[in-house]
């Protein structure tokens, strides 16, 4: 079994959506630091993925310091990391732009919008 | 060598009728390659023809870097190929297969077929002819894996298969799977059956080839866009890279196949001034369905 939970979906990168599931997984604390994290091959067996994929979104979780390779252990979670604040807000610009762009063409206000954010932070465990 | 199986030009015509032509294809090595086309596109031939089962009549294949028709025992060694049209020796048992299988092969792995052996549960004793399909082309898949082959060659092994035994097939493959070093060249008529496994794919059709691109290539240049119009204005002419464009209404549909997100959004906005644009990513299938019917209209097949 993974350590963390995912389904994925047709039509967007299987990467990305893994990704994105293992950064959810640290943030809400279900993977935490110094946990082994699974090998390329049984990432690839478990989600059923090319092993060239798995491979991949290991080595983005590395250089995004998400996980540190260890050579006895193979990958374990790291610690967060505790960059500067604005580099790391500006890694959200693409997404936010997205979430504005659909709540426009919702009809949405900025208040909904913000509410369902904080919503969701909440949801999270976030403060 | 970079490319495990290379084709060139190659035609195989069977009395008046030709089954492959003009071939020419390079799966790269360390890929999940697929060879998607519909029933009677020639896929079988193909891969025939690369297993030297046939003899091309034009052109030729390179397979391990050895001329398909000179491949021997050293190359058959290290390629695993399992067919759903395959003869097994119907009368063996499942371990009297694995017996006579494991002396031809060097590289058998006795602890893997161990392992396949029980994730596959398949009944030891059995004779192959008292097997269901799904166990029969698990039998099949397991004598081809436990001597971990540098190249599988897999044709339409999904089809008829339930979705248990797809399932449990595609991770007896990756069971083997070594970064880098291991090549899978597998035909389907079905991209569903693949679309997580491959990272190349090849589309063919009455013999010849349509396209083949990287799956990652694919799916980063296609788009399903819609702007939508704050009123009627706007005009309705497309670059050669938009395909399907229609409007109904305020909204403007059409699929971008050259997708960069400056250049796509600039193109909308020299039509649509003050349109929302949206770029929705598409799955491989709508890409394929999106390129069948534009092949059909142009009747070149290709849109590069």
């Amino acid at each position: 079994m993974l350590p963390f939970s995912i389904e994925l979906k047709a039509g967007l990168p299987v990467a990305e959506q893994i990704l994105f599931a293992v950064k959810k997984a640290v943030i809400a604390g279900q993977l935490r630091p110094g946990e082994k994290f699974p090998s390329v091959r049984v990432l690839s067996q478990e989600l059923r993925i090319n092993p060239n994929t798995a491979h991949k979104v290991v080595a983005a979780l590395v250089t995004e310091g998400v996980l540190i390779t260890t050579p006895a252990v193979g990958s374990i979670v790291a610690e967060p990391v505790a960059g500067g604040r604005r580099e790391r807000a500006e890694l959200l610009g693409a997404d936010l732009e997205r979430v504005v762009v659909e709540a426009r063409n919702l009809g949405l206000l900025l208040e909904e919008v913000q509410a369902g954010l904080a919503a969701h932070w909440r949801k999270l465990g976030g403060k | 060598m970079n490319n495990i199986i290379e084709t060139k030009q190659l035609t195989r015509r069977y009395g008046r009728l030709e089954a492959v032509h003009d071939l020419s294809l390079a799966v790269p090595a360390g890929s999940v390659f697929a060879l998607l086309g519909p029933n009677g596109a020639g896929k079988t031939t193909t891969i025939k023809l690369l297993m030297n089962l046939l003899v091309p009549t034009a052109g030729e294949a390179r397979v391990l870097g050895v001329d398909s028709r000179r491949l021997g025992e050293a190359q058959r060694a290290q390629i695993g190929y399992v067919s759903e049209n395959q003869q097994l020796p119907l009368w063996m048992t499942v371990r009297q297969l694995l017996d006579y299988c494991r002396p031809f092969y060097p590289t058998w792995d006795r602890e893997l077929e161990r392992r396949l052996l029980a994730q596959f549960e398949l009944p030891e004793d059995r004779k192959l002819k008292n097997l269901s399909r799904g166990m029969l082309m698990k039998a099949a898949l397991l004598s081809s894996l436990a001597y971990r082959p540098k190249l599988l060659v897999l044709d339409e092994p999904f089809s008829g298969l339930d979705p248990l035994v797809r399932d449990e097939f595609v991770r007896g493959i990756l069971e083997v799977s070594e970064h880098g070093e291991w090549t899978v060249f597998v035909s389907s008529h079905d991209i569903e059956d693949v679309e997580r496994l491959c990272d190349w794919v090849a589309v063919i059709d009455v013999g010849r080839l349509q396209f083949t691109e990287p799956t990652e290539s694919l799916l980063g240049r296609f788009r399903r866009m819609e702007v939508t119009l704050p009123d009627n204005g706007g005009k309705l002419d497309a670059p050669p890279n938009w395909l399907e464009l229609a409007r109904a209404g305020n909204l403007v549909r059409f699929i971008e196949t050259r997708y960069e997100r400056e250049t796509t959004e600039r193109a909308c906005r020299e039509r649509f001034p003050n349109g929302a644009i949206m770029a929705h990513p598409m799955t491989l299938r709508e890409i394929f369905i999106t390129l069948a019917r534009a092949g059909r209209k142009t009747q070149k097949g290709v849109i590069a």
